[in-house]
C-alpha cells in the first residue's frame, strides 16, 4: 500500500516541485533575515545616536544637578528647575553668544548699558529657554484667561475695552512667527528634550519609549498646557472656544446690551444667587491666576539668574524683573484686565454714576482747600484746576505692563503737588513756600477730584490690578505710597454719589 | 547676597496719624528739614518722606506715610497702615477731640496689626500750653494702658521731634530683632512674605549663641 503511494516516476516529479518550493523559501527566509539585520543595523545605530544624545543630556542634567546640590530635598519646583538649567547648558554648547556677553559683563561689571544690552538681547532670542519658558507661561495664563474673558465683557463709556479677540490676534501675531521658525530649527529631537518638564532624570530609560509615551499622551492632557511648541494645537483650541456656545448666566452673555445698575435690582432670587455664585468662582478664578503669575515671574527671574549669574546683583536683577515683567504682562495686559474688571465691575458702576454726578463739580467742593486752587476761571485760561494732572492720569490705561503704570501714577501725584504748589503761590505772594508744603490731608481731596475729571471707571480695575503686581520693593516705597493714595481717593469718589451728604459736609470742613 | 558695607540694613514704614488740624506735617516737616539738606522731601512735599539714619551703627531707612486725617478717606484705612512698623498719633493738647479721635485709631491699629508695631502718642502744640485741654496725666496714663508711649512736641518751637524719632526707631528695630530671633536664623526671609521690615544681611548670619538674650 505504501509502495503504491511513492512510485518513482510521480515522486520524481514532486520531489522536483517540492524542492523548488523549498529553495524558494529558503531564499524567501535568507531574504527576511537579511532584512531583519538590516533592521537590527538601523536600530542599533539609533540607539548609539540616542543613547550619546541621552548621554549628553545626563551630563548636562548633572552639571545642573550639581548647582543645586547645596539645596537639599528636591521639591517637584527644584526638579522642574534643574530640568530647565539643563536646557540652557545645552543651549549654550550650540550658541556662542552667551559666553561672549558674559565675558563682556565680567570685564565692564559695572556697565550698567552693557546689563540692559545683554537683557535686551536675551529677551530677543526666541530660542532661548528663558524665552521658551516665558512664552509657555504666558500661554498658560492666557489660557486660563480666554474662556472667561470671551464669556461677556463689562460694557462701560469709558476707552471701549479691546475686545478679547484683538487680543488674541495680538498673541497670535509677531511671537507666532518667531516661535513657529524656533520650532522648526529645533526639531524633533530638541523637543524631547526640552518640552517635557515632567521628564526627570532618575526615570532617564531608552529614549524611544520615552518619546512614544510623550506621544501617547499628547492630544489629551498636553496639548496647550505643557508644550510651547504645539502652537497649531493651540490655535485649534482658540478657534474651538471661539465656535463653543455661550454657556453659564445669560445676564452676562448679553454684553452687547446695555448693562446698568439695574443689574443689581434683578427680581428673581435665584438669579442673584446664580450671579452671587458665579461671582464667587470668578473671584477665585482671578486669585489662582494672580498666583499663577507670580510663581510664572519667581521662576522666569531666577533661571535668568542661573543663566547669566552676572545679573546677580541688586540694580541688574531690577532690571532683569523689569524686563521680564515688560515682556510678560505687554500682550497680557488686556486680557487680565477684562477678567478684574468684571470682577469689580460693581465699584466701575459706582465709580461711574458719581462721575457722571460730579462731572463738573469744583475742587472745593470735594474738599479742596480755597488757597489750593484759583477760584478765578480767568487765571486759568480755558483750562480747569490739575488739568495736567488729570491728563497724565488719563494715560495710565495706554500703558502695557504694571512698572510703566505705576510710574505713571507717581507722576500725576508728583503734578498734583507741583500744580498745588503754584495755585498756593497764586494766593500768598509773599509767604515762603516750604513753611507749608501739601501733606495727605490736602493731596486726597485733590486726587479725588483728579480721578472724577478723569472720567475713566477702568482705573479702579487697573489699581486693583497693580496692588496685585506692584514689587514688594516698591510697597512701602513712593510707589506703593502713590497707590494707595489713588486706591483711597477712588473708593472716596465711589462713595460719593450713595453718600451725597458727605459732599455737602464735606464743603463745610 | 547684598554687597557692600557691614551689618545690616532696616527698612520701616511709620504712619502718620492725626485729625486735620493738629500739626503732623508741620511735624514731619521739621523732623525731615531739620537735621539735614532739602533732599530728603520728595516730589511728593510732605504726604511722603523718606529718612536714611545711622543708628547705633545700624542703617535705617525711614518712609514716613502722612493719612488724611478727613473721617470721608478712612475707608481705606487698613491698606495705609498695613505692614506698618510704627505710627505716630497726633494730636492737639488744646483740642479734646482730637484726643478721642487717637483712642480711636489706636483701637484699630491694635486690631488690625497686634502689637507689632510700635505706637507713639505725640501731644503737639506745646507752645500753646496755656490753652491745654488734654491733661498730661490723662494722656500718659492712657498711652501706657494701650501699650504706647507718649511724647510732647512744638513743631513750631522744634521741640521733642528728634527724640520722638529716635525713640521710635530704636522701638521698631528691638521689635525687629525679636521677631528674627523668634524666627531663627533659618530661613528667615521668605520671598512671600510681605511683612515691611526688610532686613537685608550683609555679613553671614550672625550665630544665635552668646549675648542675643538681651530683653528690651
Amino acid at each position: 500500500m505504501i509502495r503504491k503511494m511513492f512510485r518513482p516516476p510521480n515522486s520524481q516529479v514532486e520531489l522536483r516541485a517540492y524542492w523548488r518550493k523549498l529553495k524558494a523559501f529558503v531564499k524567501t527566509l535568507s531574504l527576511q533575515r537579511q532584512m531583519m539585520e538590516n533592521l537590527i543595523i538601523a536600530k542599533a545605530r539609533q540607539d548609539a545616536l540616542h543613547r550619546k544624545m541621552e548621554e549628553r543630556r545626563l551630563r548636562l542634567q548633572e552639571e545642573a544637578n550639581r548647582r543645586f546640590a547645596a539645596l537639599g530635598t528636591v521639591t517637584a519646583e527644584e526638579q522642574e528647575q534643574r530640568i530647565l538649567y539643563a536646557n540652557v547648558l545645552e543651549y549654550e554648547q550650540d550658541h556662542d553668544w552667551p559666553k561672549l556677553w558674559k565675558a563682556n559683563v565680567k570685564k565692564n561689571p559695572d556697565d550698567a548699558t552693557l546689563v540692559s544690552g545683554l537683557v535686551s538681547y536675551l529677551l530677543s532670542r526666541s530660542d532661548h529657554p528663558v524665552m521658551k519658558l516665558l512664552r509657555k507661561h504666558q500661554y498658560q495664563v492666557y489660557n486660563r484667561l480666554y474662556p472667561i474673558v470671551n464669556k461677556g465683557l463689562p460694557q462701560s463709556p469709558a476707552p471701549p475695552l479691546r475686545p478679547s479677540r484683538s487680543s488674541h490676534n495680538l498673541l497670535h501675531s509677531g511671537r507666532t512667527e518667531a516661535l513657529r521658525k524656533s520650532t522648526r530649527v529645533g526639531g524633533v529631537g530638541d523637543q524631547s528634550f526640552s518640552s517635557n518638564p515632567s521628564l526627570s532624570p532618575s526615570l532617564s530609560r531608552d529614549l524611544n519609549t520615552n518619546c512614544e509615551e510623550e506621544e501617547g499622551e499628547e492630544p489629551c492632557t498636553q496639548v496647550t498646557v505643557d508644550r510651547e511648541n504645539s502652537f497649531e494645537d493651540l490655535e485649534q483650541f482658540l478657534t474651538q472656544l471661539d465656535w463653543a456656545p455661550p454657556h453659564g448666566n445669560p445676564d452676562d452673555t448679553g454684553s452687547d446690551s446695555d448693562i446698568t445698575l439695574d443689574l443689581s435690582l434683578q427680581p428673581e432670587v435665584d438669579d442673584a444667587h446664580i450671579q452671587e455664585l458665579e461671582m464667587r468662582a470668578l473671584k477665585e478664578h482671578l486669585k489662582a491666576i494672580v498666583k499663577d503669575i507670580h510663581n510664572a515671574i519667581d521662576q522666569l527671574l531666577s533661571l535668568c539668574l542661573l543663566s547669566f549669574e552676572c545679573l546677580n546683583t541688586a540694580s541688574s536683577k531690577d532690571l532683569c524683573v523689569a524686563s521680564i515683567e515688560e515682556a510678560f504682562f505687554t500682550p497680557l495686559w488686556s486680557p487680565l484686565l477684562a477678567l478684574f474688571r468684571k470682577v469689580h465691575r460693581e465699584r466701575e458702576l459706582a465709580f461711574e454714576t458719581s462721575m457722571k454726578l460730579y462731572r463738573n463739580t469744583s475742587p472745593g467742593d470735594v474738599g479742596v482747600p480755597l488757597k489750593l486752587f484759583p477760584q478765578d476761571p480767568g487765571m486759568l485760561q480755558g483750562s480747569y484746576p490739575y488739568e495736567s494732572a488729570v491728563q497724565e492720569l488719563k494715560l495710565l490705561c495706554k500703558h502695557c505692563c504694571p512698572q510703566r503704570k505705576l510710574e505713571c501714577i507717581v507722576r500725576t501725584l508728583r503734578l498734583i503737588c507741583a500744580c498745588a504748589e503754584d495755585y498756593r503761590c497764586l494766593h500768598e505772594v509773599d509767604s515762603p513756600p516750604r513753611t507749608a508744603a501739601i501733606g495727605a490731608d490736602d493731596l486726597l481731596p485733590i486726587l479725588s477730584f483728579v480721578a472724577l475729571r478723569c472720567e475713566c471707571p477702568q482705573l479702579v480695575s487697573e489699581c486693583a490690578a497693580l496692588e496685585e503686581f506692584i514689587h514688594e520693593g516698591y510697597l512701602i516705597g513712593e510707589e506703593g505710597y502713590c497707590l494707595t493714595s489713588m486706591q483711597s481717593a477712588l473708593a472716596y469718589v465711589e462713595s460719593l454719589h450713595t453718600a451725597g451728604a458727605h459732599l455737602r459736609t464735606a464743603k463745610l470742613t | 547676597m547684598a554687597s557692600g558695607g557691614s551689618g545690616k540694613t532696616y527698612s520701616f514704614k511709620v504712619v502718620l496719624l492725626g485729625e486735620g488740624c493738629v500739626g503732623k506735617t508741620s511735624l514731619v516737616l521739621r523732623y525731615c528739614e531739620n537735621k539735614f539738606n532739602d533732599k530728603h522731601i520728595t516730589t511728593l512735599q510732605a504726604s511722603f518722606l523718606t529718612k536714611k539714619l545711622n543708628i547705633t551703627g545700624k542703617r535705617v531707612n525711614l518712609a514716613i506715610w502722612d493719612t488724611a486725617g478727613q473721617e470721608r478717606f478712612h475707608a481705606l484705612g487698613p491698606i495705609y497702615y498695613r505692614d506698618s512698623n510704627g505710627a505716630i498719633l497726633v494730636y492737639d493738647i488744646t483740642d479734646e477731640d482730637s484726643f478721642q479721635k487717637v483712642k480711636n485709631w489706636v483701637k484699630e491699629l491694635r486690631k488690625m496689626l497686634g502689637n507689632e508695631i510700635c505706637l507713639c502718642i505725640v501731644g503737639n502744640k506745646i507752645d500753646l500750653d496755656k490753652d491745654r485741654h488734654v491733661s498730661v496725666e490723662e494722656a500718659e496714663s492712657y498711652a501706657e494702658s494701650v501699650g504706647a508711649k507718649h511724647y510732647h512736641t512744638s513743631a513750631k518751637l522744634n521741640k521733642g521731634i528728634e527724640e520722638l524719632f529716635l525713640d521710635l526707631c530704636k522701638r521698631m528695630m528691638e521689635t525687629a530683632q525679636a521677631e528674627e530671633r523668634l524666627k531663627g536664623n533659618g530661613a528667615s526671609q521668605s520671598a512671600s512674605s510681605r511683612r515691611g521690615v526688610q532686613i537685608v544681611d550683609d555679613e553671614p548670619q550672625a550665630t544665635p549663641a552668646g549675648g542675643c538674650c538681651s530683653s528690651g
